[in-house]
Parts: C-alpha cells; sequence; structure tokens
C-alpha cells in the first residue's frame, strides 16, 4: 500500500498559553481557567535560516526575536513545528522557559490580528517606515522583543516598528498572589500583549492617532487598546463558563463580569488603572457594583489614562446592556418567567449558553469597535467621533438589524457626558454620519470619476492575497504618476489634484483648502499646482451582512495641514517651508477627512470630515478661513491643558508637548 | 547693614523674648541658601542658617556669595540646618569649604534623623540611595556613550527619520545627566559613577563645619530648649519615618497636589539590572533563564542584519532611567527636614520645608503631637496641630522651587489661609537644568501663591519667568499687579519689610 500524503492544511495552529497571566494559574480558583488553547490561523512559520539563529517564531506578520539586550543573551527559537510541540499543543505554559514566552506573544499577537482582520474584512498591514526624505518603506512583520525592558512596562515603538516587553524583580502589594522578588514577566499577559499589537494595528491604520491635538487622542490609544484586549478577553467561553458557574445562582452575571474585568486587569499593575473606571468593590457588603458615570468627569479629566477610562467604562456597559438584552430570556425559562433562579447549583446547559452569549455579545462589541475606525476622521480624533464611527459603521454593515445595540452605545456614552460635536438631536439618526451627502451634480460627476478609478484598485487588489502587493497597489493607487507591473498609473493624490484643484464645490464638502490655500497656511503640492495633501491608507473593505448581503466599500483618508501663528490671541496661517519645524511659537494644525465608496453602485457614501477651514458659505466663491474654533481648542490644549496633565516623566524629558516624542508610548506607560 | 548688628550675641541678649525674625535669602542660583536672623526688638539673639546650594555654580559666585553671608553674621551662626542631600541645598559647603571651616562658628548643626549615619535604618536607606545613583550615573554614563556611538549614529539616523529619533535620544541623554549631576560629584560621575558616599558639600558639613555635634531629628520632635530662642518653638514636621511616604511623589487623588502623576513604580528593578549589567554589582545579575536556552548571536541572526539595524534595541532599556531618576529625586527631596518655626505668643510661623514633595507633606497631617491646634474644626473641637500651624503660616519658604509637586495643594497651600502670608521661592532660571524649566514654576502654585499671598511673593529672579503655561505674562508684573490687592497699610508695611540686593532678597517677619 502507498502512502498517500496529506496536502490538506489545517486551519489552525493550536498554541496553549495563559488566559490571564501566570500569577492567575497559582490560585486554585483560576488555575483550571488559566489556561487556554489560542486556535492561531495556520501560516507557514520560518523555523530559521540557520538552525537555531532565525527569529523564532516568525511568520507573516510578526517575528519573535529573543534577543535580551539587558543580559546580552539569546534564546534559541522555539521551532512550532517541531513533531513533538505540534502534536503537545505547542510547548506547557511555563514561566521559566523563555521558548514558551515566544510562543505566547506569539500567539495573543495573531490571535489579536485575526480578530482585527476579521472586523476589518481586510489584511492587517503595520504603518511604513519613514525614511528622510518622505519616502516610505513596506515593513512585512512586526518584531517583538519578548524580554527587552527590566521595569514593569511595555510598548510599542513606532519608530523600530516593534513590540518591546519587560521583566522585573516583583514588589508585590499583594504578597499572595505574586511571590515577593520571583521575576514577572509582562510578555506572559494575555491583556499586555492585546493592547500592545492593538497599538502597533492602529498605528499602521491611523498614524496621526499618537499626535496629542486634544486631550481625548492618546487616551484613545490606551483605551481602545484596552478594549481590545478586555473583549477579546471575554470571547473566549471557557473562561467565562467556569465564573459563572462559580456564582451558583446569584445571577447578578453583570456585576460579575464587571468585577471579572477588572481582575484581569489588576494582576499586571497598571494595566488594569483604565479599568478601573468600570466599578468597585461595596465595602460594606462586599459586593462588587458598577461606578456611577458622572458627566463631569469628561469635562475635567484630562490625564489620558484616567480620560481613557471613560471610554473603557462607556464600552463596557454597552458590553453589559447588550448582554442583558440577549439573556432576558434565558432567565425567565431557566426561572420559570420568574426571572428569580433557585438557589444551588446553575444547571451546566445554563452556564453554556449564559457564558455563549457573553462570549458572542463581546465579539459583537469588539466587531464593532473595531470597524469603525473606518468610520472615524483621520487627524484629531475625539470620543465623540468615535461613537459615531461606531454607529455610522454598524448601520452600514446591518441597515435596521439590531438597533437597540446602537442605543445601548448611545445611552453609555450619554451617559458619560460623551457627546459628538455639532449634533443638534441625540439620536441614532442623529448621530450616524449622513449617508450619500448633498453632492453638487459638478463635483458628482468628478467624484464618480474617482469612483470608476477605485473600481480599478478594486481589481488589481482584490485577488491579491499578498499584503507587500496590497502595499505597492495601494501606495500606486493613492500617489502621483508611478509605474505598476509595467502599467502607468496615474494615482489617487494626482487625480484630485488635477480634479479639485481650485475647486469651492469640493472646499465646501471637505472643509480642506483646496482653493487660496496659501491664505490659509497650506503648503503648495511638491509635484504639481495645487495645495498640499496626503492620501492615507486606502483599503478595500469587504465584509459580509448578518443578511448575507456583502459590503463592498473602497475607505482613504486625506489629511491636510496648515502652520498657524497665534500672536495676541489672533490666528495667523502661517506656510510652513520644507523642513521648517513648527518653532515654540507656532503650531501644525491638521484636517483631514475620511471616504467611504461603496463599489456596487459607485455612490459616495460617507464623508467624514475634521475641517481644516470654517464653515463655508452655501455656495459661491468665498476666501477660506482656519476653523477657529478647532485651531483655539487644540491651542488651548497644547499650550494649557496637555502639558498640565502631562506626566512628570514627560514634563522633565521632553522638550515639549506635542513635538518630538521618542517613544510616544513608552512614555504613556511610565505611570 | 550697621557693623553693629553683627556682633556676637552676648549671653545677657539670650533671655530676651523674640518678637521677630529677619529672612535672607541668597541669590545664589536655583537651590537654598537662607539666613534667619531672630531678634528681640532691635536685638539680634539668635542666627539660623539653613543649606547652601546651587543645581550648579563657579566657585567665584558662591565665593561672593558666602563671603557677604560671612559678613552678614559676623563669626558664625547659633544653628546650621541642612536639610537634605541634593546639590542644590549642599554645593556651597563644597565650594567655599575654606571659607565655612575658618573663621566661622557653627554652635550646632541640625539635620533629619535619615543623615544619622551608622543608625540601621539609615544605613539601609543610604545602600539603597547608594545603589540607585551608582545605577542611574551608570545608565546616563551607558546612554552618552550610546548617542555618541558612530555607529548608533548611523543606524538611528541614515535614511531613518530624518534624525528625529537619534535628536530626542540625545535630548533624553542629557535629562538623565542633568539628574546625575543633581545627586553627585562631577568627578565621581565623569569616573563611571562609582557611588562612594556623601555629596562632598554633606561630607565636608558632616566631617568639618559640624565640629560640635549633629542633632537628628525626626517628627514629631519639639525644640523648644536653644538659649536666644526665648518664646520660640520649633516644630519637626518632615521627613516621615515610613518608607512608603518618602518615595511617593504625588498623591493618586486629584486636588492632593498641583498634578496628579502616580507613582512611578518598577524602576527598583531597573536599577538592579543596570548595576549588573555594568559590574556594578547586586542581586540584578540573576539571569532569568535556565543557562541552556540560551544560543550565540551569530552574524546570520536577524538581529544582527545590517539593513535592520534600525530596529536593534541594544540601547531601549535605558530610558527607564528617567523614572529612576525621579523616584530617586522624590525620594531625597522627602528626607528633607521640614521645620514650622512658631513665635509661641502670636502663634505666627515661619515654615522651612526644605524640598519636601507631597508624600511628606501628606504625612505631617498624622504626626501625633501631644498638643492640640489652637483654631477650631467645624464642629468645635480643636485642629490638628499641622493644620493650625499651617493657618498661622505667615512665612512660607516655597518647597522644590515652585515646581508642581513641591507644595501640597488640599494639605498645604490652601491651609496657609493668614492674611499676612508671605512667601520667597528660590528659583532662578539663569542658574537652572534645562529639563526643570518644564516643572518649575508651577502656574498652579504661582497663581495660588499670588491670591494668598497678595503678591507678597518674593522670587529670586524673575527674568524668563512667566505666570502663565503661554508666557504671555511675565511674572514679574503679574506679582506687581498681585500686590495691589493688600491694603495701603499691608503694601506700606510690606515694603519696610522687604529689601533686596544683587546678592540677597530680605524680608522682615513680624513675630
Amino acid at each position: 500500500m502507498s502512502v498517500v500524503p496529506n496536502t490538506k492544511r489545517p486551519a489552525s495552529r493550536k498554541l496553549r498559553g495563559y488566559a490571564f497571566d501566570p500569577s492567575l494559574s497559582l490560585q486554585l480558583d483560576t488555575v483550571t481557567i488559566n489556561e487556554i488553547v489560542y486556535k492561531v490561523p495556520w501560516e507557514e512559520l520560518e523555523p530559521g535560516k540557520v538552525a537555531g539563529q532565525g527569529p523564532g517564531p516568525a511568520g507573516e506578520y510578526v517575528e519573535v526575536v529573543d534577543y535580551d539586550p539587558t543580559v546580552k543573551k539569546l534564546y534559541a527559537p522555539v521551532d512550532l513545528n517541531e513533531r513533538l510541540t505540534l502534536a503537545m499543543d505547542g510547548l506547557d505554559p511555563s514561566e521559566a522557559n523563555p521558548q514558551f514566552h515566544q510562543q505566547m506573544v506569539y500567539a495573543v499577537a495573531m490571535t489579536t490580528i485575526r480578530n482585527f482582520e476579521a472586523a476589518l474584512g481586510r489584511k492587517v498591514i503595520w504603518a511604513p517606515r519613514r525614511l528622510s526624505g518622505g519616502g516610505e518603506e513596506y515593513v512585512q512583520r512586526l518584531r517583538i522583543y519578548p524580554h527587552a525592558l527590566r521595569e514593569a512596562n511595555a510598548y510599542y515603538s513606532p519608530q523600530k516598528k516593534a513590540l518591546l516587553f519587560g521583566y522585573f524583580q516583583a514588589m508585590p502589594a499583594d504578597k499572595t498572589r505574586h511571590m515577593p522578588d520571583a521575576l514577572v514577566f509582562t510578555c506572559l499577559s494575555h491583556d499586555i500583549i492585546a493592547h500592545e499589537t492593538t497599538h502597533a494595528i492602529l498605528d499602521g491604520m491611523y498614524p496621526y492617532y499618537n499626535e496629542p491635538t486634544n486631550p481625548d487622542v492618546l487616551a484613545f490609544h490606551e483605551a481602545f487598546a484596552d478594549i481590545v484586549a478586555l473583549f477579546q478577553h471575554f470571547t473566549f467561553p471557557e473562561v467565562l463558563k467556569h465564573q459563572i458557574a462559580k456564582t451558583r445562582g446569584n445571577l447578578e452575571g453583570q456585576n460579575l463580569l464587571g468585577q471579572l474585568a477588572q481582575e484581569f486587569g489588576s494582576a499586571m499593575g497598571c494595566y488594569g488603572s483604565l479599568r478601573d473606571a468600570i466599578g468597585h468593590i461595596d465595602p460594606k457588603t462586599k459586593q462588587w457594583r458598577p461606578t456611577e458615570p458622572d458627566p463631569g468627569d469628561y469635562e475635567s479629566t484630562m490625564e489620558p489614562h484616567a480620560r481613557g477610562s471613560i471610554l473603557v467604562a462607556a464600552v463596557f456597559e454597552a458590553f453589559l446592556s447588550m448582554y442583558k438584552h440577549e439573556v432576558a430570556d434565558l432567565l425567565r425559562i431557566a426561572s420559570d418567567g420568574s426571572g428569580n433562579l433557585q438557589a444551588g447549583e446553575l444547571l451546566p446547559d445554563l452556564v453554556h449558553r449564559l457564558a455563549a452569549e457573553a462570549s458572542r455579545c463581546s465579539q459583537r462589541v469588539l466587531n464593532m469597535c473595531i470597524r469603525a475606525l473606518d468610520y472615524c476622521p483621520p487627524v484629531d480624533l475625539t470620543f465623540g467621533d468615535f461613537l459615531r464611527g461606531i454607529i455610522t459603521a454598524d448601520i452600514d454593515l446591518k441597515g435596521e438589524a439590531q438597533h437597540e445595540f446602537r442605543l445601548a452605545f448611545i445611552d453609555a456614552f450619554r451617559r458619560r457626558g460623551i457627546y459628538p460635536k455639532g449634533i443638534k438631536v441625540l439620536s441614532v439618526d442623529s448621530i450616524a454620519h449622513t449617508r450619500s451627502p448633498e453632492i453638487g451634480p459638478q463635483i458628482g460627476q468628478l467624484i464618480g470619476i474617482i469612483a470608476e478609478f477605485l473600481r480599478d484598485f478594486r481589481s488589481e487588489v482584490s485577488y491579491c492575497m499578498d499584503r507587500q502587493q496590497m502595499f505597492d497597489i495601494s501606495r500606486c493607487f493613492s500617489g502621483g504618476r508611478s509605474k505598476l507591473n509595467g502599467k502607468s498609473i496615474l494615482g489617487l493624490h494626482a487625480r484630485m489634484l488635477a480634479k479639485f484643484d481650485g475647486s469651492y464645490d469640493f472646499q465646501r464638502l471637505t472643509r480642506l483648502a483646496w482653493a487660496d490655500w496659501g491664505n490659509v497656511g497650506v503648503a503648495d503640492s511638491r509635484d504639481e499646482y495645487g495645495p498640499r495633501f496626503a492620501v492615507q491608507n486606502l483599503r478595500l473593505v469587504s465584509r459580509a451582512a448578518p443578511n448575507g448581503d456583502q459590503v463592498n466599500n473602497i475607505v482613504f483618508s486625506i489629511v491636510q495641514r496648515a502652520g498657524v501663528k497665534i500672536k495676541n490671541g489672533t490666528i495667523e496661517p502661517h506656510v510652513l517651508k520644507d523642513g521648517e519645524a513648527d518653532d515654540d511659537d507656532s503650531m501644525i494644525f491638521r484636517g483631514g477627512c475620511t471616504f467611504v465608496f461603496d463599489l456596487d453602485t459607485l455612490d459616495l457614501k460617507y464623508v467624514i470630515s475634521k475641517p481644516l477651514l470654517g464653515p463655508q458659505p452655501e455656495s459661491g466663491r468665498h476666501a477660506p478661513q482656519l476653523d477657529e474654533d478647532r485651531v483655539r481648542a487644540q491651542y488651548e490644549y497644547q499650550f494649557e491643558t496637555g502639558p498640565n496633565a502631562m506626566s512628570e516623566f514627560r514634563q522633565y524629558f521632553d522638550t515639549g508637548f506635542a513635538r518630538g516624542l521618542p517613544e510616544p508610548f513608552a512614555l504613556l506607560h511610565q505611570h | 547693614m550697621a557693623k553693629k548688628k553683627t556682633a556676637p550675641a552676648k549671653p545677657a541678649t539670650k533671655s530676651k523674648t523674640v518678637d521677630g525674625a529677619h529672612v535672607r535669602m541668597y541669590r545664589i542660583g536655583t537651590g537654598d541658601c537662607f539666613v534667619v536672623k531672630f531678634l528681640a526688638g532691635k536685638t539680634e539673639t539668635f542666627k539660623m542658617m539653613i543649606d547652601c546650594g546651587a543645581w550648579q555654580g563657579s566657585k567665584e559666585v558662591f565665593t561672593e556669595h558666602v563671603t557677604d553671608l560671612k559678613k552678614y553674621v559676623g563669626d558664625g551662626v547659633d544653628v546650621l540646618v541642612v536639610t537634605h542631600e541634593h546639590k542644590d541645598h549642599v554645593l556651597g559647603f563644597e565650594l567655599c569649604e575654606k571659607l565655612f571651616t575658618k573663621d566661622f562658628k557653627v554652635g550646632e548643626t541640625w539635620m533629619s534623623w535619615a543623615e544619622e549615619d551608622g543608625a540601621p535604618a539609615v544605613e539601609k536607606l543610604k545602600k539603597e540611595h547608594g545603589a540607585k545613583k551608582k545605577a542611574l550615573a551608570a545608565a546616563g554614563g551607558l546612554m552618552a556613550r550610546a548617542v555618541n556611538d558612530p555607529a548608533f549614529h548611523r543606524d538611528q539616523n541614515e535614511r531613518h527619520m530624518g534624525g528625529q529619533l537619534l535628536k530626542a535620544q540625545e535630548r533624553f541623554a542629557a535629562s538623565v545627566s542633568g539628574f546625575v549631576d543633581l545627586h553627585m560629584d562631577a568627578d565621581l560621575a565623569a569616573a563611571g559613577g562609582e557611588y562612594i558616599g556623601p555629596l562632598k558639600g554633606m561630607a565636608v558639613v558632616k566631617d568639618q563645619i559640624a565640629a560640635k555635634g549633629i542633632r537628628h531629628f525626626k517628627p514629631g520632635d519639639i525644640i523648644d530648649d536653644m538659649p536666644g530662642l526665648k518664646g520660640v518653638r520649633i516644630y519637626v514636621l518632615g521627613p516621615p519615618k515610613s518608607w512608603e511616604s518618602i518615595k511617593k511623589e504625588d498623591s493618586a487623588e486629584e486636588g492632593e497636589t498641583y498634578d496628579h502623576n502616580k507613582e512611578l513604580a518598577g524602576s527598583d528593578a531597573f536599577a538592579a539590572a543596570v548595576n549588573a549589567f555594568s559590574g556594578n554589582g547586586g542581586a540584578g545579575g540573576t539571569l532569568p533563564f535556565d543557562r541552556s536556552f540560551e544560543t550565540d548571536m551569530t552574524a546570520a541572526h536577524p538581529y544582527e542584519n545590517e539593513a535592520d539595524a534600525w530596529r536593534r534595541i541594544d540601547n531601549d532599556w535605558l530610558m527607564s532611567a528617567g523614572s529612576l531618576a525621579l523616584r530617586l529625586n522624590t525620594g531625597i527631596n522627602n528626607l528633607s527636614l521640614a521645620l514650622a518655626i512658631e513665635f509661641i505668643e502670636s502663634g505666627r510661623v515661619m515654615l522651612f520645608p526644605g524640598d519636601a514633595e507631597y508624600g511628606s507633606w501628606a504625612t505631617w497631617h498624622d504626626i501625633p503631637w501631644k498638643t492640640k491646634g489652637r483654631g477650631k474644626n467645624d464642629d468645635g473641637s480643636p485642629k490638628h496641630l499641622t493644620e493650625d500651624l499651617l493657618n498661622r503660616t505667615v512665612f512660607y519658604k516655597v518647597a522644590h522651587h515652585l515646581s508642581h509637586n513641591g507644595t501640597a495643594k488640599r494639605k498645604g497651600l490652601e491651609m496657609m489661609t493668614h492674611d499676612d502670608l508671605a512667601a520667597m521661592a528660590t528659583l532662578d532660571y539663569s542658574v537652572i537644568s534645562k529639563d526643570w524649566k518644564n516643572t518649575m514654576p508651577n502656574q498652579g502654585i504661582i497663581s495660588d501663591l499670588l491670591n494668598q499671598t497678595k503678591g507678597r511673593l518674593m522670587v529670586m529672579n524673575t527674568k524668563d519667568l512667566f505666570a502663565d503655561a503661554k508666557k504671555t505674562r511675565e511674572l514679574a508684573p503679574e506679582i506687581e499687579k498681585a500686590r495691589r490687592r493688600m491694603s495701603a497699610a499691608e503694601k506700606k508695611e510690606f515694603e519696610a519689610a522687604h529689601d533686596e540686593s544683587d546678592l540677597w532678597i530680605d524680608y522682615r517677619v513680624k513675630g
């Protein structure tokens, strides 16, 4: 008998790892749930070009390089394809084995990437390396250094496209949880890995989201990374099952989830602080209670972490409302309609169902939050913008279905005083961005041509599976004149310049400067006559709606910057020369716009603008003015509120608030 | 000043009841150097000197000031107070060693409990601080070496971000070395930071100036037996004896200080690691994993790939030196001897907190004083003495050069409600670490001080200082503006009490 080779590839690679972090393996009540099997999409892994000398593991998206510069040691890479390792679902979880650490960061980073890809409907591409002179270079793999720092810190380095994890000797507040002086590794915490990976993914989508132009921007980066870590956690039903069963019929399930959310974070010190806003243990009853939101907090809290925690709490409340809504029927069934469950242990079936619902709700929240990013302005994001993004994205995909989930979000944000700017009525319809905005016939025709062109982009990119090719194609299609596979391509940037230069109509639509740009501090284009702007992040988005429809969008953003000086209270636009840094008395002011096109109808579905220009008159040719409110708000923030809310660390070690951050995320985690 | 006043106080004058004091701040650069002369009427009964240092300074500048100081106090002082071991408080003793050891008599020398060499708790503390200082200097040296290394320049500069990252790292290294300077003698820091003992200035005080011995104080101590200080009682507020408070820079609760940072954690582990890395010894050298996992780096390894050199991380971990520096700085600031000097009869108080930060201030309110305060709480019970002393403060030496964390807000300045409050701040932008400018002065403190003192705020040098973060309102005119809020009588009194020259600013405190 000849052996028939198996040519089928597995869908996923199973890798064991900690569900939380190693400390929970030491507690009897959590040990059983702390080990889970991560199912990572199968990919070929480079075992290393020379035995033991490769990164390990290294796949399409990430490469783990286990060099520890603090002791100048290199650790041999784990070979996940090794026969026995494969058969055992990876190495045993162990703090003492650096190869398991490599496996853990790989598994969690890939799980996070997969979650983003599933929600976004496209591949994750890292932020390119910026070269001197304005060029960009594709970065295939995020590099992960599991042992790079010697403190309780981990961060994403936008400069090196790398995650750096620290380890340290524990000086625990709670000696029952951590052994004093034992080594604690941040690279073994699911939450920390997911958090840092999210920073990297977000940077690949919106590079300006780490530019602190208003109090929400840095807070958003932190909060969003925490939201992803938290809800990714809740998508593991085995974790929830155990805890739901443990409460024996006391089905304040919502409270339990809140308490769990906080415990997840607290094991590793500072990462839990974002979740402190969710709730606290009542000193009298010893019960966990959600914090009553105070709308004043959003007005007054400026420190990025504290502010970020408001957003985390809002999203968490929305999740709880959804979960309550989804399990109400189950609880009625299980209690014969009374709603009061009998004492004693819950039926395993009920536990199973409740956990499944919680897990489903988590996945939904995670998806809603991630998708929202495609419906956000490219610069100067606020929590209100994010809410509008969540609602718009959900309507765009699901139409009228599951209206109540959107209400849950709006209500949770409202209770914390987070209102989008410029909304007259607080309702789903008004919070969602206007679908198919009015554009005059003239502009409409030009936009039609752009949309046709975007179809070409789709045909190039939609069957392309290689990320670097995608990157190259997107770059050609978003840039000026270039060649792609021998074909000459006139990219979006060149086309928009040609079509909209001097257009007051387009100026009205985008509130970016297309006519008289020099008057508002916008420089001339480098290549051709027209205003300078950049096209960012051209991407094809294909998502399957619950009703089976396919939603095919093309999304891209444009960003424009103006130099501004404020003298004696008056705003003076000031065109920055090439290479001229913003000096002490000038400020870089950016506006931007995200366009969402429907590829099937060629319809311009959404124009999501963060205006550079103030309100424009309905028609005619009017000299543009900068958006004074935004300029003043940014100035106020960067020169007053922001510096005051900076950590002492940044006050000492940065020479300015808005400029020259060596490692923005490294500092953010320095409490 | 009339020569006559500088004559040594005769025993007869020592028995008079003190009813005022003359506070002189030497304008020696950002740092403290004070002389307080206690007066009974016009008779000088007691002379106290507090600290002598600046963040940086030349021998010439110090000599000029110290020579004037010697002329001012005559043959010496009854008490020399050294608040804590930072250069901005002790550098003068190093640079003017001869001036202080010759023709200059010091009665008693007062320091905090943390300077009592030989006491077990103190030795432990010094060892910890010593290890941290060593680590900080080592990290500073490593960073400086890195940013000056041509290979590092090439990796970080060429093609990469137009050298932005490199510039940022150079700035960072410079900031760290600024902190090294504050804590270590220059020659030691340059020699690779082998910490061998106290700053030279401190050593000069302990070994030579304090010939008659050093008295060490802890919170709760009361000094009321000094000849020449009849009618005066000195309360010791800090430094706290609990280690946690010393490490604490800020409170987690808002409204407690003028900033709301969290404590900087984890840098102890970093210090151990750096010391091990640079061969300074210590426990940080224990390798995290069994040696069997190690493998040799070869040229074929991706980390060594020249095209990817920009992704190397050999020096990134040294950034933790920043938080180490801040923690060490806070730790030592919080070891400041903090004194409240009370004129018993009137109850008026002069507050000299050194550079105490929030962690120290907060503990003052828990001192188990035997006496209660004179003032009453809302419920009629007597106030805690500390709060009461703050309520009665009429002169405040601003802690830590107007920095954000140098003055507690709710538990400090907000309690200084006396109508006659005046304040002196030792901030001078012409002599200061560049990085300190980001935290000093703190605009919140400036505005509260202007408000509460009605402009009786005396800053060492107002040049280049602003009252707002946007730098649109210069401080000097703002002070003048605030002074308009004094009544005519107050203004007259203030002008009579206040005098200044190029070398000093004087203020006469009514007892």
